[in-house]
């Protein structure tokens, strides 16, 4: 992942999820995003997948075990904006 | 009829003069800081005033909560409708604060309060629908209700629709049937151009004392000083 896509990736998820108090590096490329870690949640999941497909052209399937490993930590999510961006 | 009094109350007023009674705010941006900022950051500036509130009179998250809104979450609804029509996705935080019980929601999460929350919108109506609510549930013997009223700013953009300006404000009461101040009914001979009751009102109310008009009810609320 170069450094300037996982600025952008952290950037977006405080902007998307209106994250308080929290700053590019308090995000842990390899910590979890979800419960523990970041401390995400259901519905941040959801914002997230608009906001993928709204910057990215990214369009993932809620349903998919696929999902839950994209969404594993930033890592992960930069992985998969790598391999399938369309814009 | 069941009697009502009043124990004790908090309100946010963020256009209002500073008081000296401590139980009014006037801040600006009330910080919400009774909610953890994973779930604070949700609440819009009323539900952060109001969850602070809430946290100081009913600190254990025991307390049956009513929460009445004539408006609710008019900003987020009426976003949510404009991009709707403009076909574009809606966000599921959004949609979900959108409700009008949403934040109630919130301060239950926030203080494990497990009991029952009911939201009301009553056309105008607010005070009247609490008061008759707290009623019913005093009936059925629980000892102590907490009765939310807020509304939130209207955008202007509908703002029009309205017949009477909305003044962003909340107020919280600690309402029982005994041990306070007595909270009577009065009937209301001349209605005249009065609007209906909104929080701001209640505030001055809870303030100064003396009579609440309720101009659909054709009664007023009296309030010892």
């Amino acid at each position: 992942m170069t450094h300037s896509l996982e600025l952008e990736l952290k950037q977006m998820i405080i902007d998307t999820l209106e994250l308080e108090d929290v700053t590019p590096d308090d995000i842990d490329p390899d910590a979890p995003l979800f419960v523990e870690g970041l401390g995400l949640d259901s519905i941040d999941a959801l914002e997230l997948g608009l906001a993928l497909q709204k910057h990215y052209g990214i369009k993932l399937d809620a349903e998919s075990d696929d999902t839950r490993q994209h969404f594993a930590s930033l890592n992960h999510l930069a992985a998969l904006v790598e391999a399938r961006r369309v814009k | 009829m069941i009697p009502l009094t009043l124990r004790d109350w908090r309100a946010w007023q963020p256009t209002g003069t500073v008081s000296r009674d401590p139980r009014l705010s006037t801040e600006p941006r009330p910080k919400g800081t009774s909610v953890p900022a994973l779930l604070r950051r949700r609440l819009n500036i009323v539900g952060r005033a109001v969850c602070d509130m809430l946290a100081e009179l009913d600190p254990d998250g025991q307390s049956i909560i009513l929460h009445a809104s004539r408006h609710g979450d008019t900003e987020r609804t009426l976003e949510m409708l404009y991009a709707l029509n403009e076909g574009n996705d809606l966000s599921p935080a959004r949609f979900g604060m959108s409700v009008h019980n949403a934040m109630l929601g919130v301060h239950s999460i926030a203080s494990n309060n497990q009991r029952s929350l009911q939201a009301i919108a009553a056309g105008g109506n607010e005070v009247a629908a609490l008061f008759s609510e707290a009623r019913g549930y005093f009936a059925e013997g629980e000892p102590e209700i907490i009765a939310v009223f807020s509304e939130a700013s209207v955008p202007s953009r509908f703002s029009d629709h309205l017949d009477h300006p909305v003044d962003m404000a909340a107020v919280v009461m600690r309402l029982a049937t005994s041990d306070g101040i007595p909270i009577t009914s009065r009937p209301l001979d001349e209605v005249g151009s009065l609007r209906p009751p909104q929080p701001t009102d209640v505030i001055s109310w809870l303030l100064s004392g003396g009579n609440l008009p309720s101009p659909s009810q054709r009664l007023m609320w009296h309030l010892s000083p």
